[in-house]
């Protein structure tokens, strides 16, 4: 297990490194320090400013290779940086990028964590409900609604949950956010609402086909014809069997949670990370913008870790490699 | 089994009444400020900086504006826009000694700074100091400093040796670490002086200009000159927890920052230690609400004897809430929760009928107020290049009116800006010296055989250029690619086709836009500019030679250049407004018809909406601070409010109703199939 | 090269690539037999498929008309007349356009009321510079089909190359490129996706390309797992044994046996394409003319006062039908060609 855990964090290791390669690829090569530091300082800037601004954030070194000082380049730099969480400044108006990540992050959870526990649990109910009642009119009228929902564009989840329950309704706010506990809840409210509808159908299709292929494992056989009741069969060996794949999905999903989501959060003004992230689209913030993937690739990766650890936990017959 | 059907059933009851679980309410704000005085807006785009002498937004004086006081200020209701003493005790009077123009302000005696730890640098405990002459040079002075980056030093470089000054700065830093090191006020002292900021006393200061410029006066009214603390500067330098001094303002205006989280809620407070509540004696011009106005302001209640004459400020705090989305800010509007608004396109016909409110926002106890804005919306040609441009000499010359006479603006405002605005026939907009209302620009009214007889004459007949057979090319550079402002593109894009001319729409990222702007790759544009202040230098100087773009990275971005039109420009610049000056203007005005560098488009024109319980209040056209005349009876609104939001409920039973409806004879039939 | 040319032979090759396609199919029972089912269970999705293919289809094929007589040049569309249109355009009027919204099948301009240019026809209305919705949505399909179908068929075969070299070749090979699909799968996708449009620059290609890098490792994972399986089959051991050259091996016995992969994939992309492309219009990320761009326009109509509905019905219409009509076509695909080994997959 030890060994298998040592692997397992080293493999996660490699692959960070991967991504901040990739990273580097992707935003050094493509533009240069000269045009975010001009789109930072506006167009009037002398050219000492500039300078002092690419040394401020860090670029103004040679991007791959320095013959005098081999470890001074930005490649070198930028691995060192994200390795050490010294993210530096933002490119568009030099606040500290941790600073802004850790704000965003409290907002982000607020929205994801309800979000995340309604869907899994409305999910689970609904799912559980259209298995319990496979190739009847619900089962069937249930798969059609969900394609039916999966084939809807999420901006129109959001633009008409905007529009009929904030506008005609009027039974929350129609966007905005405030931390104090008085008042969150009312803005929280629709943006799990619409996050919610627009997600259950690719979810309830998703578990009734877990639920779907335990009850056609033998076990489920023999617990029927020992006379077992549905229901019973249902919530106690269907159910519990089919923890695993549901156990994965949420390990999987838990180190994400913080990136939060970026349309529902910039569509309801939650100042989260997602949010974050479209306003460093729009200030063409690079340097933000490298971060939050970083840190997202980050936490994605430490779930992946987490999941197979929780498998392994969880089901001893899973061969350990 | 049973009990499986019971669990599975009620978790879908409950998701399905989780809404009327809750007694809804869409109140946005805690309870506890439901009574107070607080007046609630939104915004857009969080300020890019704080710090007053770089800030140059809109959305940057609407916080800096309101914390930081300047010397001078505008009179809140006159216009044309009339100076009024600010931190100043007057508005001083040009001198001249020989060449030299010379200003000499003083200050009101006892004025503090906002309670901040950074006076925490001058001893222990202390909290705050007065505010002298020291201050404002200090702020001048920083203007001039490279690291601060001013947008204005162009405007100030004609205070004398105030640009040695900041080059003599750069020089020391340079060769001197420990000098870099060192606290910025004894860099400046080592540094300075300047020889045109002279400080007379510990209140009084005079500023010596190389050359008359009587607009530097308006430049008083505006955050650049705000005085500043070095304290501040130096205290919040961004290390360790303490925010960079772009982040964090300590003023000595009527308000200080309170909550800046500005990716979501700003919020400003009184500031005690403001001379407006510390000294409510002396009456200040700044400090009192006016007692006095234009004709219609009576009428409007803009001058309501509830608040003509009395001290300012009325309100408790200000509340900037962030809204990223047009929409959804309108809504909450119309809502009752933010108190005053521009209105969106998108329901301008609600709002408005025949150019009055409508009268079921009217009957809301709505006002409406409209201004026209001191600016200008242009599309521009670039003329360094060689086919619009003036190497293509008389060709490029008759293309330019030809394209200019297609352009139909009225009908580009009724489509796109609800008909918010006048059509443009120079630069000079409504309000500002110079403007003609009677003036019409031959090459500013749709005329399309004109047009073709001119492109015909330029050599392009249909449109077709000769070289290629085809209609000629051309590209309309912008650096944004908005869905929405692409289709606002097109509409001139397609009234150039009718000339025949095909011209692209060449999309770009801004910075690659900015890029082609610099190095004059490209040929066709779109740009607004907005006043500063309320003078025609403000506008003219736009096409002044060495504002050229290209060349200096000014912001004539046309790149036009005419030696004629310089030598009017600096005539102009030197002169107050008097019959030699409408003449000059009136020469220049003549050049730009011809030449035609620009399409003027139009004047905005702005309309405000503020709910019934906002006290009658007459909106500034540019980008000055207001908040302190502002007034609102937070007792009407919460009764306002309470009416407007009543939730439409049923409609979560229905839906309870309608899943019912659907499970139980599901459960039904399953039971009798299974027993 | 002017656009529509290339549109044009673009549209050629796939015709001629299609045609190919289904010869070959034909030719194998399997498919043959897979293919009438697929029609027995889905006729209308699949008609409803077909006719978006056409549309896409009609609307790549553009020419431009002689050179225009005088008499039109005067009547003020010159340019019009010299752009190419497509075969799709030649269904409407040249002048097919008003000057701003009008209501479906008005009369009048919706806002002031002025009489239209062609009044009563237009089906779906007009948007806010005149152009008519139902040629507009209609030209959305061309867009949709390119984001889903095009990209979908260049990262398929690369995703397939890159998967079956790493499952057969073994070794540093695949630990190279099972390197480079980890790094690329631990990004989250749509992070992944906006960055990528960020650093490419915003563009038709560059959002095929953006999108193409984020769907290719799915599949490349499971056809690498697919081969690693093949590889050790009799069959395929015993073609090596009689000393069968090893890129025969894999174009004879691995690929061909990984086709109901490709074909269950090339749905499941083809319809996140489309959404993702439709998030990234509403970042300001997206492709001209495509219904995301469309929704993204007509959302503030929403609240346009009296509201402005027909611009949104069109678009989420064509986009919410074909991806129906895709994710059933392509649950019956699943069905029948893999009943067992591919699970649901998110």
């Amino acid at each position: 297990m030890l060994a298998y855990l040592v692997r397992r964090l080293a493999w996660g290791a490699v692959t960070v490194l991967g991504v901040l390669l990739f990273l580097f690829l992707l935003f050094f090569l493509i533009t240069t320090p000269d045009d975010i530091a001009r789109k930072a300082l506006g167009e009037k800037a002398p050219a000492s400013v500039l300078e002092q601004w690419k040394k401020n954030h860090g670029y103004d070194k040679p991007r791959f290779w320095n013959p005098q000082h081999p470890a001074d380049t930005m490649l070198v730099e930028h691995f060192r940086r994200m390795l050490t969480f010294d993210f530096g400044r933002s490119d568009a108006d030099d606040v500290p990028i941790a600073e802004r990540l850790r704000r965003g992050a409290g907002p982000s959870l607020s929205l994801q964590v309800p979000l995340f526990v309604l869907s899994l649990g409305v999910a689970i109910a609904l799912s559980l409900l259209v298995a319990f009642f496979r190739d009847t009119y619900i089962d069937r009228s249930g798969v059609v609604l969900c394609v039916l929902a999966m084939s809807i564009s999420s901006v129109l989840y959001i633009v008409g949950g905007q529009y009929l329950i904030g506008k005609v309704l009027r039974w929350f706010p129609i966007s905005g956010f405030d931390p104090s506990p008085e008042v969150i809840w009312r803005f929280l409210a629709l943006p799990v609402l619409v996050g919610l509808v627009a997600n259950v159908g690719s979810d309830v299709r998703f578990y009734r086909t877990v639920f779907l292929e335990e009850t056609g494992r033998d076990y489920v056989r023999t617990a029927r014809a020992k006379g077992c009741g549905e229901g019973r069969i249902m919530l106690h060996h269907v159910l519990r069997n089919a923890l695993i794949p549901i156990l994965t999905q949420v390990v999987i999903s838990i180190p994400t949670l913080f990136l939060g989501s970026v349309l529902l959060e910039s569509f309801f003004g939650i100042p989260g990370l997602g949010s974050i992230t479209v306003d460093a689209i729009n200030s063409n913030d690079f340097s933000t913008l490298r971060t939050v993937v970083y840190i997202g690739s980050l936490l994605f990766i430490l779930g992946q870790i987490l999941t197979d650890l929780a498998y392994t936990w969880a089901d001893p017959r899973v061969r350990l490699e | 089994m049973r009990h499986a059907r019971r669990g599975a059933a009620r978790a879908l009851l409950a998701a399905l009444a989780l809404p009327a679980l809750f007694s809804c309410t869409n109140d946005p704000y805690p309870a506890a400020d439901a009574g107070v005085k607080v007046l609630y807006q939104s915004f857009d785009e969080p300020p890019k900086t704080l710090d007053p002498q770089v800030a140059y937004s809109v959305n940057d004086h609407a916080v800096i504006g309101n914390v930081y006081d300047t010397l001078l200020e505008y009179h809140y209701l006159k216009r044309p826009y009339t100076l009024i003493p600010g931190l100043a005790e007057a508005v001083p009077e040009a001198r001249s000694e020989g060449a030299d123009v010379v200003y000499r302000f003083r200050l009101r005696p006892d004025l503090l700074f906002q309670d901040d730890p950074c006076f925490g640098l001058d001893g222990p405990d202390r909290r705050t100091r007065s505010v002298g002459a020291a201050d404002a040079i200090f702020a001048l002075e920083r203007i001039a400093d490279p690291q601060v980056n001013s947008p204005v030093l162009e405007t100030f470089a004609k205070i004398r040796g105030l640009r040695a000054f900041g080059e003599r700065l750069a020089a020391r830093r340079a060769a001197d670490p420990a000098f870099a090191a060192a606290r910025i006020e004894r860099q400046y002292a080592e540094a300075g002086p300047v020889e045109g900021l002279r400080r007379l006393g510990p209140l009084e200061f005079e500023i010596v200009l190389d050359e008359a410029y009587p607009q530097i006066l308006y430049w008083f009214a505006m955050p650049f000159t705000a005085p500043v603390a070095w304290e501040a500067v130096a205290f919040y330098d961004g290390r360790g927890d303490r925010p960079s001094f772009a982040e964090h303002a300590v003023g000595t205006g009527p308000w200080r920052v309170a909550v800046y989280d500005k990716r979501s809620r700003i919020a400003l407070e009184r500031n005690p230690n403001w001379y407006g509540l510390r000294h409510p004696e002396w009456k200040a011009p700044g400090a009192v609400y006016p007692t006095e106005g234009e004709p219609d302001d009576a009428a409007s209640g803009a001058l309501d004897p509830a608040r003509a004459g009395r001290p300012l400020p009325f309100l408790q705090r200000i509340e900037f809430r962030r809204e990223k989305e047009s929409i959804p800010a309108f809504t909450k509007f119309l809502q009752g929760y933010y108190d005053v608004s521009g209105i969106i396109k998108e329901s301008f016909d609600r709002m408005v009928r025949g150019g009055e409110l409508s009268p079921d926002m009217a009957a809301r106890g709505m006002r409406l107020s409209k201004t026209v804005n001191p600016d200008v919306y242009y599309i521009g040609f670039n003329m360094d290049d060689p086919v619009v441009g003036a190497p293509g000499g008389d060709r490029a010359r008759r293309l330019r009116q030809a394209m200019s006479l297609a352009i139909d603006s009225k009908e580009y405002l009724r489509l796109f800006l609800n008909g918010r605005g006048i059509p443009a026939q120079s630069p000079i907009p409504p309000g500002i010296y110079g403007y003609d209302a009677d003036y019409r620009n031959p090459f500013r009214q749709v005329d399309l055989e004109r047009a073709g007889a001119l492109l015909r004459e330029a050599g392009y007949p249909g449109g077709v250029d000769p070289k290629t057979g085809r209609p000629l090319h051309l590209t309309f550079d912008t650096g944004d690619t908005a869905t929405e402002v692409l289709l606002a593109y097109q509409f001139f894009v397609n009234s150039w086709a009718r000339l025949g001319l095909d011209v692209e729409i060449a999309a770009t990222s801004y910075n690659q836009f900015q890029e082609k702007i610099r190095t004059g790759a490209f040929q066709v544009f779109l740009f607004g500019w907005v006043a500063d202040y309320p003078d025609p230098e403000n506008f003219l100087f736009l096409l002044w030679t060495p504002m050229g773009r290209s060349r200096n990275g000014g912001p004539n971005s046309a790149n036009f250049s005419d030696p004629e039109y310089d030598r009017l420009f600096l005539e102009m610049r030197a002169r107050s407004n008097d019959a030699r000056r409408l003449e000059l203007i009136r020469e220049m005005r003549g050049i730009v018809e011809r030449e035609r560098p620009w399409i003027e488009l139009f004047h905005r024109e702005s309309y405000l909406l503020a709910d019934g319980w906002v006290a009658p209040l007459k909106p500034p056209s540019m980008a000055v601070p207001t908040a302190k005349y502002l007034d609102v009876d937070p007792a009407q609104r919460e009764r306002m409010r309470r009416a407007w939001n009543r939730p439409v409920t049923w409609p979560a039973w229905v839906l309870l109703g309608l899943a019912v409806a659907v499970i139980v004879p599901g459960v039904r039939t399953y039971l009798r199939e299974r027993q | 090269m002017e656009g529509y040319v290339v549109s044009n032979l673009l549209v050629a090759g796939l015709l001629a690539l299609g045609i190919f396609a289904v010869w070959r199919a034909s030719r194998s029972r399997l498919w043959r037999d897979a293919g009438r089912e697929l029609v027995r269970r889905r006729p209308i999705a699949l008609t409803a498929v077909g006719l978006f293919v056409l549309l896409g289809l009609m609307d790549a094929v553009a020419w431009v008309d002689p050179p225009a007589t005088a008499a039109q040049l005067a009547a003020g569309d010159a340019i019009a007349l010299r752009k190419p249109r497509s075969l799709l355009d030649r269904l409407f009027p040249p002048d097919f356009e008003e000057r701003s919204y009008s209501a479906p099948l008005a009369d009048v301009e919706f806002y002031g009321g002025r009489p239209l240019r062609h009044p009563g026809r237009h089906l779906l209305g007009t948007d806010i510079l005149g152009r008519d919705v139902l040629h507009l949505t209609l030209k959305g399909a061309r867009v949709a089909l390119l984001v889903g179908g095009l990209t979908s068929l260049i990262v398929i075969p690369l995703a397939l190359v890159f998967g079956v070299t790493a499952g057969y070749l073994g070794g540093g090979v695949d630990d190279a490129i099972f390197f480079v699909m980890s790094t690329l799968a631990s990004i989250p996708s749509i992070l992944l996706l906006i960055a990528l449009v960020m650093a490419l620059g915003r563009g038709p290609v560059q959002v095929c390309v953006a999108l193409g890098v984020t769907g290719w490792v799915g599949f490349a994972r499971i056809a690498r797992g697919e081969t690693l399986k093949l590889r050790e089959l009799d069959y395929v051991q015993a073609a090596r044994a009689l000393g069968v050259s090893e890129p025969r091996i894999v174009l004879r016995h691995v690929i061909p046996n990984l086709m109901h992969l490709v074909v269950i994939t090339f749905v499941i992309l083809f319809s996140s394409f489309v959404l993702s492309e439709a998030v990234l219009s509403w970042l300001g990320l997206g492709i001209d003319g495509s219904w995301g761009q469309m929704i993204d326009q007509a959302r503030n109509e929403l609240s346009r006062d009296p509201i402005i509905v027909w611009n949104l019905a069109g678009a989420s219409t064509g986009l919410f039908t074909l991806i129906l009509a895709v994710n059933l076509v392509g649950d019956a695909v699943r069905d029948i060609l893999d009943p067992r080994t591919l699970k649901e997959r998110r």
